[in-house]
């Protein structure tokens, strides 16, 4: 695991000396901070039919407005984790070097965890500005970030997963996408199967939707932590394994 | 420090490298020489980790690659022959990544970094973005890299491939000076940096292992076919008077055109001689008869050009023809002798083992 940091602060440095990382900062918090404006502004002019809705509580859950952001911003933050370094050829001079597999792919998953939290970190301003001019719910505020936190690392487990899985960083984005937007359909699942199936069941377990409503409104289930712990070590776990299989390929 | 026994690697129907054995003992410097596609990067991928092997056993200093490949690979600098660098770092940025990637102790990074970067004369880039290097360049960064860590193993694939010929003597110079020290295993499809950097070659063609000895063993396997002699003067008293020397069986006199001095690959193929008169050039090609040893080639070699200078014709230059590793590879590769002329190119030597049928293996039916 000693050459887990190595890699890690190489990896910061690859997302951040190229503009891309830039990029998808810039896009997200231009995003947000519209949402943020949207959801304010709608609050303050319609008091009297949001009911015991605050703006914070939609900006993280109720509304697809942070689905949108995280389809648009997970697969390209993950797409070259893998897929660059093999078409450039450089995996053969990182894996030639005494490494091991899992190092890698913690070490490559545990900087792009940082820069999502590093792109969240902004919108702590919301909060200050909330409470500037009413009441806010820290509670339900850090249920929301644990939340968050929690679903971008699963999505991003998975976005690591697909890039390790090809060399086309086109193919690992257009791969992450699919799967995100497969698991929020099925978590949708859950309002139209009927109640009492299994399908059901499943769709409601897997549902970010539902997931996001209860932790905006500052309602923690330890099942979901646990979903969610186990949407980041299964694709990590597999990435390994597919790593350790491009020996024998 | 080095073993490779009955080493196989398959993709899928497709053999790469075919049952290939040999070692490389501790200061060797080795060439493992083939023609393109002939299996030597896959063999030196399994050797420096990067790819599994389908059957035999590969040990680096005393460690299994496939059973201990943490310590396997710890003990190897492996130069890939892409040379794949992060673009968007500056050499010394990279170097260092690779240093700590490397184990290399925090206190000595920054004397090892500086240490690999003038080896491999690459000090003066240090913080350039490799993106912007040139191929040169990027090829010494690799041979840095492959140095940082001061491994008793160097494992280089095409160490001196898009170099210019300055910046391969300076290599092969590096090269040298590093073997003693260190265990050198380079693969190469230029026979001539096999002669000026390694003690040991090992050859391979068709994933198969050709032959295994001292470069001088290897040279030895094949005497000079014969002369090349640019002489000025009647062509034809030329050829009479070689043609009287003993120990030449054929004598092939053709004219220089324009009296520009011919390059040897194309003297067979301007065949004539007829027409020229005194004051013109040509080349005649002496081949030496078959069975005789190198102190009658030697003598031969010597009355040629007398007779020729005391028949009053002028000797320009004389040029041995074969004798090289590239005629001993050619052979090894076709099972058959080299053409007389030509195959001192490197080019020519790829060609001729790409045109090879069976190499001249054992199991060949």
């Amino acid at each position: 695991m000693r050459s887990f940091w190595p890699i890690y602060k190489r990896e910061l440095f690859a997302f951040f000396v190229t503009p891309l990382a830039w990029v998808l900062i810039f896009v997200f918090l231009v995003v947000q901070g519209m949402h943020f404006y949207l959801l304010v502004d709608h609050f303050a002019s319609q008091a009297e039919v949001a009911g015991d809705q605050t703006p914070l509580q939609s900006f993280f859950g109720n509304t697809v407005l942070l689905y949108i952001v995280l389809f648009l911003l997970v697969p390209p933050m993950t797409m070259r984790l893998f897929a660059e370094e093999r078409r450039s050829g450089t995996i053969e001079a990182l894996m030639t070097a005494p490494v091991s597999s899992a190092a890698v792919v913690l070490a490559k998953y545990a900087a792009a965890l940082t820069t999502y939290v590093a792109m969240w970190a902004p919108t702590l301003l919301y909060l200050v500005i909330l409470k500037r001019t009413g009441v806010v719910d820290w509670n339900a505020a850090a249920a929301s970030y644990l939340g968050v936190l929690l679903i971008g690392a699963g999505y991003l487990a998975l976005g690591l997963l697909m890039s390790a899985l090809t060399s086309s960083q086109f193919l690992a984005l257009v791969g992450t996408a699919l799967v995100l937007l497969a698991l929020f359909i099925l978590g949708v699942g859950e309002f139209v199967t009927p109640t009492g199936t299994t399908l059901h069941a499943i769709c409601a377990h897997v549902s970010v939707w539902a997931q996001m409503n209860d932790f905006a409104s500052g309602v923690v289930d330890s099942r979901r932590i646990v979903y969610d712990l186990s949407l980041v070590a299964l694709p990590l776990y597999v990435a390994t394994r597919v790593v350790d299989a491009w020996r024998w390929g | 420090m080095i073993r490779v026994e009955h080493l196989v690697k398959r993709y899928g129907a497709n053999v790469a490298v075919d049952d290939v054995s040999f070692s490389v003992a501790k200061g060797d410097v080795v060439g493992f020489l083939g023609p393109n596609g002939a299996g030597k990067s896959t063999t030196l991928r399994i050797l420096a980790g990067f790819l599994g092997m389908t059957a035999g056993k590969v040990t680096i200093a005393g460690h299994d690659v496939a059973l201990d490949s943490f310590a396997a690979r710890s003990a190897v600098g492996y130069m890939p022959e892409a040379v794949p660098l992060y673009p968007e770092m500056r050499v010394v940025e990279y170097l260092a990544f690779r240093a700590e990637l490397k184990r290399v102790a925090r206190g000595e990074r920054r004397a090892r970094v500086d240490d690999a970067m003038a080896k491999a004369r690459v000090d003066d880039v240090a913080t350039t973005s490799i993106g912007r290097l040139s191929k040169g360049y990027r090829q010494r960064v690799g041979l840095a890299d492959a140095l940082v860590a001061n491994p008793p193993i160097l494992i280089l694939d095409e160490p001196t491939a898009g170099l210019d010929p300055n910046q391969i003597r300076e290599v092969r110079a590096v090269l040298r000076a590093l073997g003693g020290d260190h265990t050198i295993l380079l693969s190469t499809h230029i026979l001539s940096e096999v002669e000026a950097t390694c003690g040991r070659v090992v050859v391979i063609a068709k994933g198969k292992l050709l032959a295994d000895g001292a470069t001088a063993d290897l040279r030895g396997m094949r005497r000079t076919a014969g002369l090349a002699i640019t002489v000025r003067g009647d062509p034809a008293q030329a050829a009479r008077v070689l043609r009287a020397v003993p120990g030449i069986a054929r004598v092939q006199v053709a004219a220089v055109a324009g009296g520009a001095p011919a390059k040897r690959d194309e003297a067979p193929a301007a065949k004539g001689g007829d027409g020229g008169h005194a004051g013109d050039l040509s080349v005649a090609t002496c081949t030496w008869k078959k069975k005789i040893g190198d102190d009658a080639i030697a003598r031969a070699a010597e009355k040629a050009v007398g007779s020729l200078v005391l028949e009053g014709l002028f000797v320009r230059e004389a040029k041995a023809i074969g004798g090289s590793l590239e005629d001993v590879f050619a052979e090894l590769t076709r099972g058959a002798p080299p053409d007389e002329a030509g195959a001192d190119a490197d080019e020519g030597a790829d060609d001729g083992a790409d045109r090879a049928g069976a190499p001249r293996g054992g199991a060949e039916a």
